[in-house]
């Protein structure tokens, strides 16, 4: 208990330089689920659509996603240097199996004859894809997102090693100085942030998914 | 058919029983002895070189190395995970014990082994002459841009400078904060944190001015980088020495005994070069080890 009241107070007493990181690690995230959704998404759609190409790209995905994080980073440092850029790439790279993979499975579970139903009513395919398709395809979709975030939210941390700053940079420094108050000023804000996009997640699916009910 | 299988099995049963029953101690009666390292270059080649020379003395010895940083090491040797790791007196005496800074070396040592002992109940053994001090490093092209060559000279131009930090330095005594109250605030105008594998590399590279660097670091061979001059003294005294579980040593004193032999051959020039081996020839910590220990006579 008294641990945890030092690193509140240690957040207090350095406030700016904690939401400064608090700033990053947020934003290092976000911007890594943005890109890996805009990247997957439409991935995704394509290899459900296309049997065959579903086997190279997936492939190639989950095969970058197997060198850890860590490693992405050392192996980015001499072609893209230090700081925010490699970090978000590492990132990135994590994000996109669970994106893929779930938008993949989302448009592959879309039973053949509701689209053959909706066809015959006249639709034409970009109405399908946006009023019967995705629709069906969303809670997999979201969860695939959601999941991607938690991971996303926790390594993120690893940014710290290259200058890339973050919650992480407390997390190290607690670690290397012996002192479990400043660790618990990383770690904690980076459990709340992995539990508040899961609420958010979780809101989001039940809002989009009102129509099932 | 049947019988025979139950033969196997129990040959193969009464084998696990009793290798398992060994695993205690090496087959000569000597215990196991596990040795422990930080995460660093300097650390993990004592590490090896400890642990290499123990088993030429016909110890088992299982290896622990790269354990995160003094967190990690300290609570693993005093819960026993390992029996010793090399550990530096000013780090033991400001982050471990919490004490003030010291500059007398002796002084220090002293101090630590007094306060380990008391409440840990871990021995310091004897310490290299290798002194392992931080120091703020710089390259050739900014200290002659700014005239930088000690520290007293910064505080007027870090605002124009950028300062690649490595972890714990911003929140040590002995590092920014206790650096800002000693000489004056350095307000630089950023602060990022690396790490020590590449802090270096970010200032040559020109993405930060300013690094911390340890004083036996074997990239400060390197004639473009300048080492500030700790004009006023700051630092306290970073003596590298193993740090063992009493236990261990009361039962074996030979252990003491062999790893000191090591800490004697050891002063600042030797530890740089044998850390330049690694850092800058981007050899095997394990083989500049070994490389080291052959050389003066210390392995078979």
């Amino acid at each position: 208990m008294e641990v945890l009241s030092q690193a509140i107070e240690y957040a207090a007493t350095n406030s700016d330089r904690f939401w400064e990181a608090v700033r990053v690690h947020v934003s290092i995230s976000l911007y890594a689920l943005l890109i890996a959704v805009v990247i997957c998404v439409p991935l995704g759609i394509v290899c459900a659509k296309k049997q065959w190409l579903s086997g190279p790209i997936m492939g190639l995905f989950n095969s970058l996603r197997v060198i850890p994080s860590l490693a992405v980073l050392v192996i980015l440092l001499p072609l893209i240097g230090t700081g925010f850029t490699p970090a978000l790439v590492a990132l990135t790279l994590l994000a996109c199996p669970p994106v893929l993979i779930n938008t993949y499975m989302g448009f592959r579970s879309v039973e053949p004859s509701i689209i053959e139903a909706a066809s015959g009513m006249g639709m034409s395919g970009g109405r399908i894809m946006r009023k019967v398709e995705l629709p069906l395809a969303l809670p997999l979709l979201l969860s695939g997102v959601k999941t991607a975030a938690v991971e996303v939210i926790a390594s993120a941390t690893l940014a710290a090693f290259i200058g890339g700053g973050g919650l992480g940079t407390f997390i190290i420094n607690g670690l290397g100085m012996y002192k479990f108050s400043l660790l618990l000023v990383g770690a904690i804000p980076v459990a709340l942030l992995a539990i508040l996009s899961e609420i958010g997640f979780a809101l989001i699916e039940r809002v989009s998914t009102r129509y099932a009910r | 058919m049947k019988k025979r299988l139950m033969t196997i099995a129990s040959v193969i049963l009464g084998a696990a029983l009793v290798l398992s029953a060994c695993s205690g101690s090496g087959s000569n009666g000597k215990p196991v002895v596990k040795v422990g390292s930080k995460n660093f270059t300097e650390s993990l080649i004592l590490g090896e070189m400890y642990a290499l020379a123990l088993e030429n003395h016909g110890y088992k010895v299982d290896r622990k190395l790269n354990l995160g940083g003094t967190l990690v090491a300290h609570e693993a040797l005093k819960k026993g995970d390992i029996d010793f790791y090399p550990e530096y007196t000013g780090t033991g005496l400001i982050n471990v014990l919490e004490l003030p800074p010291k500059s007398d070396a002796k002084e220090v040592y002293d101090e630590v082994s007094k306060g380990y002992k008391e409440k840990f109940n871990l021995i310091w053994l004897e310490p290299t002459n290798a002194n392992d001090s931080q120091g703020l490093v710089t390259t050739k092209k900014v200290a002659e841009q700014y005239n930088l060559y000690k520290i007293s000279d910064l505080s007027k131009v870090a605002p124009q400078l950028n300062l690649a930090a490595v972890p714990e330095f911003e929140e040590r005594e002995d590092g920014l904060k206790g650096l800002n109250a000693f000489y004056g605030k350095m307000d630089f105008k950023s602060i990022k944190m690396f790490d020590y594998g590449i802090k270096y590399r970010v200032i040559l590279d020109g993405q930060a001015d300013v690094t911390v660097g340890f004083t036996t670091d074997g990239d400060l061979t390197n004639k473009d980088l300048v080492l500030l001059e700790d004009d006023k003294g700051f630092w306290p005294p970073y003596f590298v020495a193993p740090v063992i579980r009493s236990e261990l040593n009361d039962k074996d004193p030979e252990i003491a005994k062999v790893l000191n032999e090591i800490s004697a051959r050891l002063d600042n020039e030797t530890v740089q070069k044998l850390n330049a081996q690694v850092d800058i020839d981007k050899k095997e910590y394990a083989e500049v080890a070994k490389a080291f220990l052959q050389e003066q006579g210390l392995l078979k």
